[in-house]
């Protein structure tokens, strides 16, 4: 049983090198604690590091300094390998374009992360069915991305983040693409979600979308100006 | 895997231009692969249509000092190895024959051969109905029946099963049909490795052979092949040693027929050895070009997917965030290019069964087992192999390259993954770089061989071939029986052929220049000393009428050629060729010296003239000393007729024929055929390696030239925004060219100088198939140097000038 916060960040730092012994840093000493069931919120101006934190959440980016449990999993001492099985465990991704398959059909793009983690074939079948239910998409099964609109698309992607059933949600402007209206149907879906239980990060230039979440840290030059510690209101 | 399987298809079809550039690559390289493995199986690997033949070996006898280094056997020597060896199971004696056939209308000529009992038993080859031969059937008077080939079967008796038992007319004899053979059954079979070894016409009928009498006496006169089937547990080397201690026995109690020394000798070859012989390096030869092909082709490919892999970072960055391992990754992208190669293998199938044909056209005549040559299951398996090889080989670098990428920078919003595209681009340099030098040595090789043959077809024969019709006669001994009926239908035959419009010259002889048969005889010169220590010499023997001289135009250097008078009766006479004289007679008139010829008696026959040299065993063979007597001398039942006209010779065929029929309306005209195809057959195997090589090479040249163009056009594509900035600060449009040219010329540079050293190290391995060429043949490695790059820089200029066109506003506004 899990008894401290989900994500605990300390001390973490990012760079790039920009010559000899030079380097620009990107996320300085973040010390963060994100418990399950929180909505949190990443705002801040372009560059301050939001999406560097997301994708370092993410494990996406192996390149930093610092100690990041997850879970009660010390993330900064596992392999790359072992990174992922934990990501493919706990994580599931909803981005700004949402970057679903292509060339895959609303069925296939659904059934994919499944199937990356080795569920048997009745198994995804049951899932993916269930999942095209609990979205309303049935009819879009045999749809190509490109035959849907832009909230249907992201309604697709947050079905894929979930199917797996992980623990926490990263969403990456989740709704930077969409117009008001859909926009707000995509929030209220992630609220929903949170409210059975997942822990969702997002970041966002939104004080409306971040108003659907319960705490809200505030990004500047890489550096936690608000929120770092404690829960906002 | 299904799963995988289906986006990949899903994958071809969203890309047709890429898919169809992809497969016909991959028809190429696999193709010929396909075709060349189809041979090498055929003629190398498949076993010979015989049980176990790998026990299987022919004994050939030798006098070294004469050069004679496989010479048959005489029935004495056949009968001491066959009562005396321990080492075999069987021994079987054989020699070729020739049958003219009375079915139906049209009398037909059919190749066949003389067999010992023995042999189907020795071979292990069972008949498809009827029997073989019983042993007893071997002895005169016993003979009279045949087994014939399921092909014959077919052709001449539409497969009647009553053909069993019925009666067959050939040479005016009547033979009981015994037996038939299956399909498959081959024999002799074509000796590829000895110089004249080369049985010709594949046997259709085979008849019992029994020695008599007089033959058993005639311990010097060798005309039987002999083939052995090993004893189990007896070793090649073991079954040698007995024979050469049989072989000793036989020169101590034979003194006066065998030299005492170990210039005479048998000696055992492996049959599958003999049948193979130099094909196998012509067929090795074109294995490693075909493999250098198809490595081109995967390289082709693997620069295309690695273009593909840049255009799909994206896509292969949400995979992995949505859970894809880097195995996962892999398994899709390889999954993705072996369905591509299997498709480019059934394509490639296509085109194999294709230029099978065309190979099959080219040589079947001349090239051992040819005929058999087919795709099978086995082709077919190995085709498959070589797709899902091929497929692994050219979609592993670009999976592993496209396996890991950069997730931060390709998920986002417009991200453009600069850093592996850097990464991709320089194994496409890589791959570009070794697509030119693989297509250099594969054209080095090429023009070597193609050089070689050119020198090979340049060469003087000794004979004008061109406008000679050839046909073989065979006057069987019932209906002429005695010298004087068959010199009187020669000479009646060569009357009425003079008289055809067009004709100018016409002439009979035994054996024509390459046509891959020889005879040779010893004689005694007179004058010299001759016994066992000092053998006599031996050479070729020809049997001519003067027309045939003439009709080859083989020129007269000294004396005079055969006249009327030189008839039977009359002095002996022998005209010899300018080798003969100088090896005999180097500083002195060869004309009036007189020899002793065993088959013309003990009279001394006199050198009346001397004539140019003829290249009889092939174009790339030393020439050889030859004797020619006159056929009103020495009377022979099986010539061949030499007819010079003005005209294509082949329009004499009909007249020809009817000549023949004229005269004689039961007797067949067999092989008619102008003399300068049977020149192009003694080089069929090289001209066919000529033929594939250059077409290998030619392929090579099309998918480098199609991968630099691929490549650069890529570079184009990607470099647009730059080129658009540099257009935009000032740059000229001829910067913009020397800006790309200068990128391929570096990769054309790097491929060529690589190519260069490899072709250096590797021609030498072309040695043996080359002729009167270096394999470090200067000018042909300028040339194909300078044509490959030429090629290269065509393919580059293409996408070089498109650059050139670029809009400025456009390109900057595409970023």
């Amino acid at each position: 049983m899990n008894t401290g916060p989900l994500i605990k960040l300390e001390h973490i730092e990012r760079s790039y090198p920009l010559g000899k012994q030079q380097f620009t840093y990107v996320l300085r000493d973040i010390n963060l604690d994100v418990d399950e069931g929180d909505f949190v919120s990443v705002m801040g101006p372009s560059g301050a590091g939001k999406s560097t934190l997301l994708h370092l959440l993410g494990m996406h980016d192996f390149g930093w300094t610092g100690e990041y449990t997850l879970d009660e999993t010390a993330v900064h001492r596992l392999k790359p390998k072992e990174r992922t099985i934990l990501r493919n465990e706990q994580i599931g991704f909803v981005f700004q374009n949402y970057n679903l398959l292509d060339d895959l059909t609303v069925y296939e793009n659904l059934d994919i992360p499944l199937s990356y983690r080795h569920y048997s074939k009745s198994e995804r079948t049951a899932l993916v069915a269930d999942t095209l239910d609990r979205f309303s998409i049935v009819g879009k099964k045999d749809l190509y991305p490109r035959q849907l609109s832009g909230g249907q698309q992201q309604l697709v992607s947050i079905a894929r983040a979930i199917i797996a059933k992980p623990k926490l949600i990263l969403a990456d402007e989740p709704t930077g693409n969409l117009h008001s209206g859909q926009a707000e149907d995509i929030m209220r879906l992630f609220k929903k979600l949170n409210d059975e239980g997942i822990t969702i990060i997002q970041v966002t230039h939104s004080e409306t979308n971040a108003a659907f979440g319960n705490r809200v840290i505030q990004l500047r030059d890489g550096w936690i100006v608000d929120g770092q510690k404690g829960k906002a209101a | 895997m299904l799963q995988e399987i289906r986006f990949a298809l899903r994958q071809l079809v969203k890309n047709p231009l890429f898919a169809i550039v992809g497969i016909l690559t991959l028809a190429l390289g696999i193709g010929a692969t396909t075709a060349v493995f189809t041979l090498v199986n055929a003629l190398l690997i498949k076993p010979l249509p015989y049980q176990d033949p790998a026990r299987l070996v022919l004994l050939f006898q030798h006098f070294r000092d004469q050069h004679l280094d496989t010479i048959p056997v005489s029935p004495p020597e056949f009968l001491e190895y066959k009562t005396q060896l321990k080492s075999f199971d069987k021994l079987a004696a054989f020699n070729t024959s020739t049958y003219n056939l009375s079915i139906g209308n049209a009398p037909e000529r059919v190749a066949g051969a003389l067999v010992s009992a023995d042999l189907f038993p020795l071979l292990g080859v069972q008949p498809i109905r009827g029997r073989t031969f019983r042993r007893e059937e071997s002895a005169a008077g016993r003979d009279d029946v045949v087994v014939i080939s399921e092909r014959l079967w077919r052709r001449k008796f539409d497969r009647n099963p009553r053909v069993l038992g019925s009666k067959l007319i050939a040479d005016g004899r009547t033979f009981t049909v015994v037996g038939i053979m299956p399909a498959s059954f081959e024999f002799p079979l074509s000796l590829f490795n000895i110089p004249g070894g080369q049985f010709g016409e594949r046997a259709d009928i085979w008849q019992p052979l029994g020695f008599t009498d007089k033959e058993m006496k005639e311990r010097g006169s060798r005309s039987y092949a002999v083939i052995g089937r090993l004893a189990p547990q007896v070793s090649p080397q073991q079954a040698q040693a007995e024979v050469e201690t049989l072989v000793a026995g036989m020169r101590a109690r034979f003194p006066d027929n065998y030299p005492q020394t170990d210039s005479f000798g048998a000696t055992l070859y492996p049959l599958k050895e003999q049948v193979i012989g130099g094909i196998k390096t012509l067929l090795l030869i074109l294995v490693g070009a075909v493999a250098l092909v198809l490595l081109i082709a995967c390289a082709n490919l693997a620069t295309m997917l690695l273009a593909r892999a840049s255009a799909r970072e994206r896509e292969m960055a949400i995979r992995v965030a949505v859970g894809a391992s880097r195995g996962r990754l892999l398994r899709q992208a390889l999954t993705e290019s072996v369905v591509l190669a299997i498709f480019g293998a059934g394509v490639g199938t296509l085109l194999a069964i294709w230029a099978i044909e065309l190979v099959k056209t080219l040589g079947t005549q001349t090239i051992p087992r040819l005929g058999e040559v087919e795709i099978d299951p086995t082709v077919l398996l190995v085709t498959l192999a070589i797709a899902v090889g091929t497929g692994l080989l050219f979609g592993i670098v670009p999976g592993l390259a496209g396996g890991k990428p950069d997730l931060t920078e390709a998920l986002k919003e417009g991200g453009r993954g600069s850093t592996s595209s850097r990464r991709h681009n320089q194994l496409r340099n890589a791959l570009v770089i070794g697509e030119v030098a693989l297509a250099l040595v594969l054209l080095t090789g090429a023009g070597l061989l193609l050089k070689s043959f050119v020198r090979l077809q340049n060469v003087d024969p000794g004979f004008n071939p061109k406008k000679v019709l050839t046909a073989e006669l065979s006057l069987p001994a019932l209906a002429y029986p005695d010298n004087a009926a068959q010199v009187k239908f020669f000479n009646e035959l060569l009357r009425r052929v003079g008289t055809l419009p067009g004709v100018t010259d016409a002439g009979f002889t035994t054996i024509l220049p390459m046509s891959n048969v020889n005879s040779d005889c010893s004689f005694t010169i007179e004058g010299r000393l001759m016994d066992a220590t000092h053998p006599g010499p031996d050479e070729e023997d020809r049997i001519v009428t003067p027309g045939y001289f003439r009709a080859l135009q083989i020129p007269l250097v000294a004396g005079r050629n055969f006249a009327p008078g030189d008839k039977e009766g009359a002095p002996l006479v022998v005209v010899i060729n300018h080798a003969l004289a100088q090896r005999y007679w180097p500083n002195e008139s060869a004309v009036g010296k007189r020899v002793r010829i065993p088959f013309t008696g003990p009279a001394w026959s006199t050198v009346i003239g001397v004539v140019g040299n003829v290249r009889h065993r092939g174009l790339d063979q030393p020439v050889l000393p030859e004797f020619y007597l006159p056929v009103t001398q020495v009377p022979y039942s099986q010539l061949i007729l030499a007819v010079r006209s003005q005209q294509d010779p082949r329009s004499l065929t009909s007249a020809l024929r009817r000549e023949v029929q004229a005269i004689d309306p039961a007797l067949p005209l067999a092989h008619v055929r102008p003399l300068e195809q049977v020149i192009a057959d003694s080089v069929a195997p090289r001209r066919l390696a000529v033929v594939l090589l250059v077409a290998f090479a030619g392929v090579a040249l099309l998918l480098a030239s199609v991968g630099i163009y691929g490549v650069m056009s890529f570079l184009v594509v990607q470099r647009t925004h730059e080129i658009g900035v540099r257009m935009a600060l000032g740059a000229q449009r001829s910067d913009v060219l020397r800006l790309i040219i200068t990128h391929a010329g570096a990769l054309i540079g790097a491929g060529t100088l690589l190519g260069l050293i490899v072709a250096l190290l590797s021609t030498s391995l072309l040695h043996s198939a080359l002729y009167e060429v270096s394999a470090f043949d200067l000018p042909t490695f300028l040339f194909v140097t300078v044509a490959l790059a030429l090629v290269a820089f065509v393919a580059s200029y293409i996408p070089a000038r498109r650059a050139t066109r670029a809009d400025p506003m456009i390109a900057l506004a595409r970023t």
